[in-house]
């Protein structure tokens, strides 16, 4: 799939990212946590690196490849910016064929959509334009600056409403199955951001368990220690191994399953590593003070969004199930 | 940091008509009603079902011809195997020597052994037993007690071996002894030797499992003559010879695919439209199946390139036996299991009462999930 090149160049691109997360964003998911605005210079930085216009569609596989990649390590790294959303938002426009405006954007998940109000809508209110699902096939470019209401997740991210009434339509145009495209894609990106800061509670929860002495020897000698700290490695390797199957085959063939299939395990993954690494590390990792919590609460919030692992598995089982029970191993071997 | 990637694989092309191959071949058998589809992967066994596999070309795929093989890729053999597999076909008979003895005789055993068996066991006509287990060694493999003392021309073999899985059908069974040292020096003076089940001095017992089945045996060896060239690795290599065969056969598809046909026994009874909670966990299972199944091909894939990927065939492990363990619990919650009079529901709960009783050895086969879990832990640094 990647050759040596395509390789080398995402490793410059995710060792850019690093250095500019150490340069400009110490701290910057403290500093961002659950106020309203938006770390500009942080944004900028990442716009001069060429960082938030990847992943569009006529950059074909290697374009979602990189643009995953990007995401998984902006997420590792828990930076408090709309990469994610804005690399998801220019692929939808760019199906949809509306010009694509500068800098940051936002897409209003579909299923949070409802009379006249788009609820958990990331950086609403600050971003250029959010794409929005009006009907099952169109979709719209709406400026929602002095139209939306402020909120956020449980990881203080702002998660805004906006008054689809008050917003300003920079544009619309039909595309076929626009909310099951937006449902899909969005749910495919938090699973690769999930798998991301997933990565980053298990190095945490590996240093720690290596550096906290208990008993006289560290709390990674113990056993029960050992076993907790497997299992989340394991569901952790899960959840990045559903999330890259994921890239592939939505970038090869726009495959909704695989996209179901990797929101469903990773989320699923992520209560269980939350759970495990908040066990691990005791009281210490409770604490506002401590930073685990900016990626395990991101881990709770975005298994939520684009919709719970509940949701995508229900939809796994309903086309299983409409396929005919013999026609399961067919489908999980179609594509080698 | 350590870091799990699962890359992807790209099958051979041969791999898809392969595929539609062995699918044509078991739909064929099934229609002469030559096996039942059930439960367990590595349960049920039928030689003749191996030796129509053998003939097939189906084992020892990857071996050289010269030892009867039929140099294909370790990316073909999964297509195989997993077929076999998805099919709930009777494999037992052939099974550790195709996946594992085979192998290991061909990478370090003695050229006359090589030619003697190799080409038996890819005819689907000798089958293998693993002798490692005695009744005061189990997960502590380095405690075996029983000995092998060099005579004129080999060993005699004394000593007693546990839960060897078909011995009663295996022509042969490799087993880990002790040819130096004490139990005390461990890991030290063990080797693998094989022997032939045929024998003088060799006693096979049956012991019924929990569920009434005669899978595994007592075997006892009552000094009982080896050829010297009969050891696999060399002598004093035993361990290093044990643990890298259990490493590799870990992140199979045998690992995840014993409760298989119980799952798409699921999905007919519960039919096309299913209700919300019936569709969210069964959709929860086809979600974990299907991550299995990537985890699984990209370790093939990783073996195939030389790599040993050993922490990330133990996360498959651990991972894939819980997963066959929780279909039966997740199914009986959707399907209650209640004696039925007649219909297609019988073969559905027929096969989750085997499961239910079969699954808590899948957790233990190959490796406990304890065992496993602390081999991850030392791949991740903490031990």
């Amino acid at each position: 799939m990647s050759n040596e090149t395509e390789d080398g160049v995402r490793d410059l691109m995710l060792r850019s990212l690093d250095r500019i997360v150490e340069e400009k964003a110490e701290g910057a998911a403290q500093k961002a946590d659950g106020k309203p605005g938006f770390p500009a210079a942080l944004w900028t930085a990442l716009e001069e690196a060429g960082m938030t216009a990847l992943g569009e569609e006529n950059e074909g596989d290697l374009g979602l490849g990189n643009a995953a990649a990007l995401i998984e390590r902006a997420a590792y790294h828990t930076l408090p910016v709309p990469l994610a959303e804005t690399i998801l938002a220019r692929r939808l426009l760019a199906k949809a064929g509306i010009d694509i405006p500068d800098g940051a954007l936002s897409v209003a998940p579909p299923s949070a959509n409802r009379d006249g109000k788009a609820a958990g809508v990331p950086w609403a209110g600050s971003v250029a334009g959010v794409v929005v699902v009006t009907s099952p096939d169109t979709l719209a470019l709406v400026d929602a600056r002095g139209a939306s209401s402020p909120g956020f997740n449980m990881a203080g991210e702002p998660r805004q409403t906006i008054d689809l009434a008050r917003a300003k339509v920079v544009a619309s145009a039909k595309l076929a199955e626009a909310a099951k495209i937006a449902e899909a894609e969005g749910a495919l990106i938090r699973a690769v951001q999930m798998s991301g800061a997933m990565s980053r509670v298990l190095e945490h929860g590996l240093t720690w368990a290596n550096d906290r002495v208990q008993f006289g020897r560290p709390i990674a000698r113990f056993q029960a220690i050992q076993h907790l700290m497997a299992e989340l490695a394991a569901e952790g390797a899960a959840g990045s191994a559903s999330a890259l199957m994921a890239v592939e085959a939505m970038a090869e063939r726009g495959d909704r399953l695989s996209a179901a299939i990797a929101k469903a395990r990773t989320g699923e993954a992520a209560g269980r590593v939350c759970a495990i690494a908040h066990e691990v590390f005791g009281a210490m990792g409770f604490t506002q003070e401590h930073t685990l919590h900016y990626a395990t609460r991101r881990l709770w919030s975005w298994r939520n969004e684009f919709g719970s692992e509940v949701q995508w598995q229900a939809e796994i089982g309903r086309t299983i199930a409409a396929g005919g029970a013999d026609n399961l191993w067919a489908t999980l071997t179609a594509h080698g | 940091m350590p870091e799990f990637r699962f890359e992807p694989v790209d099958m051979p092309p041969a791999a898809t008509h392969l595929r539609a191959e062995v699918r044509a071949f078991l739909d064929e058998e099934k229609a002469k009603g030559t096996f039942t589809p059930t439960v367990g992967a590595m349960v049920a066994a039928d030689p003749s079902f191996s030796a129509r596999l053998g003939a097939r070309g189906y084992l020892g795929m990857t071996w050289p011809k010269e030892y009867g093989g039929h140099e294909r890729s370790a990316l073909e053999r999964y297509v195989v195997v997993e077929e076999l597999l998805a099919a709930g076909s009777p494999v037992m008979a052939h099974w550790i020597a195709d996946r594992q003895s085979g192998p290991q005789i061909r990478k370090h055993g003695a050229e006359r052994v090589k030619k003697m068996i190799l080409p038996e066991i890819a005819a689907g006509r000798c089958f293998f037993a693993i002798g490692m287990s005695e009744p005061d060694t189990g997960s502590d493999l380095a405690s075996v007690k029983t000995r092998a003392v060099p005579v004129e021309g080999g060993f005699r073999v004394t000593g007693r071996k546990v839960w060897t899985s078909y011995a009663h059908m295996a022509h042969y069974v490799i087993a880990l002894v002790r040819t130096g040292g004490r139990p005390e020096d461990r890991h030290v003076g063990l080797t693998q030797l094989i022997i032939d089940m045929k024998s003088p001095g060799i006693e096979v017992r049956p012991i019924i499992n929990v569920y009434g089945s005669h899978e595994f045996n007592e075997v006892t060896f009552d000094d009982v003559f080896v050829p010297e060239d009969m050891s696999v690795g060399g002598i004093g290599n035993g361990w290093a010879m044990v643990t890298s065969e259990l490493a590799f056969e870990r992140s199979g598809p045998d690992r995840f695919m014993s409760t298989y046909p119980l799952l798409v026994e699921a999905f007919r009874e519960i039919g096309e439209s299913p209700n919300a909670s019936e569709a969210a966990e069964l959709g929860r299972l086809v979600a974990h199946l299907a991550t299995l199944r990537r985890m699984s091909t990209s370790i093939a894939g990783m073996l195939n390139e030389g790599k040993s990927p050993v922490t990330e065939a133990a996360l498959v492990k651990d991972l894939g036996t819980t997963f066959e363990q929780s279909i039966p619990e997740i199914t009986r919650r959707l399907l209650p299991l209640e004696p039925r009079g007649g219909g297609n529901g019988q073969v559905y709960d027929g096969l989750q009462q085997l499961a239910q009783m079969q699954a808590p050895c899948y957790s233990i086969r190959g490796g406990t999930r304890e065992i496993l879990r602390g081999m991850i832990a030392r791949g991740l640094g903490l031990r």
